[in-house]
C-alpha cells in the first residue's frame, strides 16, 4: 500500500504542494487507549533537486493520515519532488512525484 | 342503549364522522361525539402511577393491544382501507425516467472515458471543499478514502473489525475501499447525486474521471492494474472492477436463486451466525464459560414524577414590570436583530466606541444615513414602514443607549 498521496502544482516558478500520509499517529498514550501499536511518523522531509524545500518534526499531536500543504520557489513542470518519512520505529518511507 | 366511556381516546375521522351523522339522528346533542368510544382504540394504560407501564412497553410508554396477545408502542390504526384509492399506474415514459439506475452487470452504465488526472482537477472544484484532500473526509462529509485494505486470515478487511470496546478506540472504517461491494454505487451517486450543490451537472466523462479518481485514491486495482495518473476510466475498464470487500456482504442476495440461498443461510444460524441455542432455564452461565453473566436490573425506577409535569397550557406571562419607551419598543422590533451585537457588522447598541465614533458625524447625517441605508443596512432598516419621525427617535434612542455612563 502506498504510504503517500502526493499532488504537485507549478504556477509560474512557485510549485504548490500537498501531500498526505498514511499513518495512525498514535504515540503511547493514544496506543494505550485504543489498544494498537505505537506507530507515528517524527520526521518528513521533502527534498527538489536535492534541495530542502520541507522538513517537519511531528509526533503523536498530529491526526491520523496527517496532511501538509506548502509552496516553495524555483520548481519547474517536470522536475520531481520526493518526500521521506521516518516514523517512530525507525522506518523509512519514500515517494516521489512529478510536478505539474 | 349507548354506553360512553369518557376516559376512552378516540381515533378515525370517518369513524367519528359516520357515528356523529348517526347520533344527530336520534340524540339532540351532538356535543358527546368527541368523547365516543372508538372502538378501534384499544388503550390499556391500567397500572400504578405513569410510570409503571406494562411489561414489553418502552420506559414510561403506553402499550396498544393487537390480537392475539400482542401489543406495540404505537398506535395501530385498524380502520378498513376499502375505497381508498389514491395514485395511478405510471406509465411506460415515467417508468423509464425513474429507472435510471447503474446495476453491477452494467446495466445503465453510460459511454465515457476520464483520466485519474482529470478527475483530481475536477475533485478538487467540485468535491474537495467538502470531501476532504485525497478524498480524507472531513466537516461532517463523509471520507471517500482512508482504512486501509489489509484482510485477516478470514478476508475481512481489519479496519471494517474495529470495535469501539474502549473510550477513544476507532470505530469501523467504511469508506469506498473497504466497505463497499460495487463500483457501480459510485458512479451511479455521483451522476444523480453529486455536486451536492448542483447535482447532475456532470458530464458523462467528468462522472469516469471523478470516479476514476476515487477509485486510484483508495489504489484500486482494475485487473491488476494500479491506477496511476494517466490511468483512463471507460466503461470496458469500469465493468472489469472488482471492489476490495465484495465478498464481504453476507448472505448472497443476487442472483436468481438468491431467496432460497438466504433461506438457507438463516436456516442454519448456528454456522453462519454463531448464535448458538437460546437458553430459557437456569441461565446464569449460558456459554458455559465458568462465569457468571451479569443480569443488568433498573436500579432505580421511575414511579412519579416530582414535581409533575405541568398540564397548563398558557403562554408564560409577559413581564410587564419594566415600562419602555416607545423609541425602545420600535427599535426592539425594527433594528435590533442587527444592533444587538456586532455579529452582523452593524455596531452594537451599548458599545460606547463604536456609537462615539458615529455620533461624531453628527446626529443629523446619522439621521440620514438611517433613512437612507448605509453600507450593509438597508434603508429605514429594511422597514419602509416607518416615518422619518420615528426613525429620528430610534437613532436617538441608540445614541443615548450606548453613552458613557457615569
Amino acid at each position: 500500500m502506498a504510504k503517500m498521496k502526493i499532488k504537485a502544482k507549478a504556477k509560474g516558478d512557485i510549485v504548490k504542494v500537498k501531500a498526505m500520509f498514511t499513518s495512525l499517529m498514535a504515540d503511547t498514550e493514544e496506543a494505550e487507549k485504543k489498544k494498537i501499536k505505537v506507530e507515528y511518523i517524527t520526521q518528513i522531509v521533502a527534498k527538489h533537486n536535492g534541495n530542502v524545500v520541507f522538513e517537519v518534526s511531528t509526533s503523536g499531536f498530529m491526526a491520523e493520515n496527517p496532511l501538509f500543504k506548502f509552496q516553495f520557489k524555483g520548481g519547474k513542470k517536470g522536475e520531481k519532488i520526493e518526500f521521506t518519512t521516518t516514523d517512530n520505529n525507525g522506518k523509512i518511507e519514500t515517494g516521489k512525484k512529478k510536478i505539474k | 342503549m349507548f354506553k360512553f366511556d369518557h376516559k376512552s381516546m378516540l381515533v378515525g375521522a370517518s369513524v367519528v364522522a359516520g357515528t356523529a351523522l348517526f347520533l344527530t339522528g336520534c340524540l339532540p346533542s351532538s356535543s358527546s361525539a368527541s368523547e365516543i368510544k372508538s372502538a378501534s382504540a384499544k388503550v390499556s394504560t391500567t397500572g400504578v402511577g405513569p410510570y409503571d407501564p406494562k411489561m414489553g412497553a418502552l420506559d414510561g410508554g403506553v402499550t396498544y393491544s393487537r390480537e392475539n396477545g400482542q401489543y406495540t408502542a404505537y398506535r395501530y390504526n385498524e380502520q378498513s382501507t376499502k375505497g381508498v384509492d389514491h395514485g395511478r399506474v405510471p406509465t411506460a415514459n415515467e417508468l423509464k425516467a425513474w429507472d435510471m439506475d447503474i446495476m453491477p452487470d452494467g446495466t445503465g452504465l453510460p459511454e465515457g472515458e476520464g483520466s485519474v488526472e482529470d478527475g483530481d482537477e475536477l475533485y478538487e472544484e467540485q468535491c474537495a471543499a467538502c470531501h476532504g484532500e485525497f478524498g480524507a473526509g472531513g466537516h461532517g462529509y463523509p471520507a471517500l478514502s482512508g482504512g486501509n485494505q489489509e484482510k485477516d486470515e478470514n478476508g475481512v478487511i481489519k479496519t471494517l473489525k474495529n470495535q469501539r470496546l474502549e473510550p477513544g478506540m476507532d470505530a469501523p472504517k467504511r469508506t469506498v475501499g473497504t466497505y463497499w461491494p460495487q463500483a457501480s454505487t459510485l458512479i451511479w451517486y455521483i451522476r444523480d447525486a453529486m455536486p451536492y450543490a448542483h447535482p447532475k451537472s456532470l458530464t458523462n466523462n467528468e462522472i469516469y474521471a471523478i470516479t476514476a479518481y476515487i477509485l486510484a485514491a483508495n489504489e484500486i486495482e482494475i485487473d491488476g492494474v494500479e491506477m496511476d495518473d494517466e490511468y483512463v476510466l471507460n466503461r470496458e475498464k469500469f465493468l472489469k472492477i472488482k471492489m476490495p470487500n465484495a465478498d464481504g456482504f453476507y448472505p448472497n442476495i443476487d442472483g436468481p436463486t438468491a431467496i432460497e440461498d438466504i433461506r438457507a443461510f438463516f436456516a442454519d444460524r448456528a454456522k453462519n451466525i454463531g448464535s448458538g441455542t437460546r437458553c430459557m432455564t437456569d441461565c446464569k452461565d449460558p456459554g458455559m464459560t465458568g462465569k457468571e453473566a451479569t443480569v443488568m436490573k433498573i436500579g432505580y425506577e421511575i414511579k412519579d414524577v416530582v414535581p409533575a409535569y405541568s398540564m397548563v397550557r398558557d403562554l408564560p406571562p409577559e413581564l410587564e414590570d419594566k415600562v419602555i419607551s416607545k423609541a425602545e419598543k420600535l427599535y426592539n422590533e425594527n433594528c435590533k436583530l442587527c444592533h444587538a451585537s456586532d455579529n452582523m457588522g452593524a455596531p452594537a447598541v451599548g458599545d460606547v466606541d463604536a456609537w462615539y465614533e458615529v455620533a461624531k458625524q453628527g446626529n443629523e447625517k446619522v439621521i440620514i444615513n438611517a433613512i437612507e441605508g448605509m453600507g450593509g443596512m438597508p434603508p429605514k432598516g429594511g422597514n419602509e414602514d416607518l416615518t422619518n419621525t420615528e426613525i429620528k427617535k430610534i437613532v436617538e434612542f441608540m445614541i443615548d443607549s450606548s453613552k458613557k455612563k457615569h
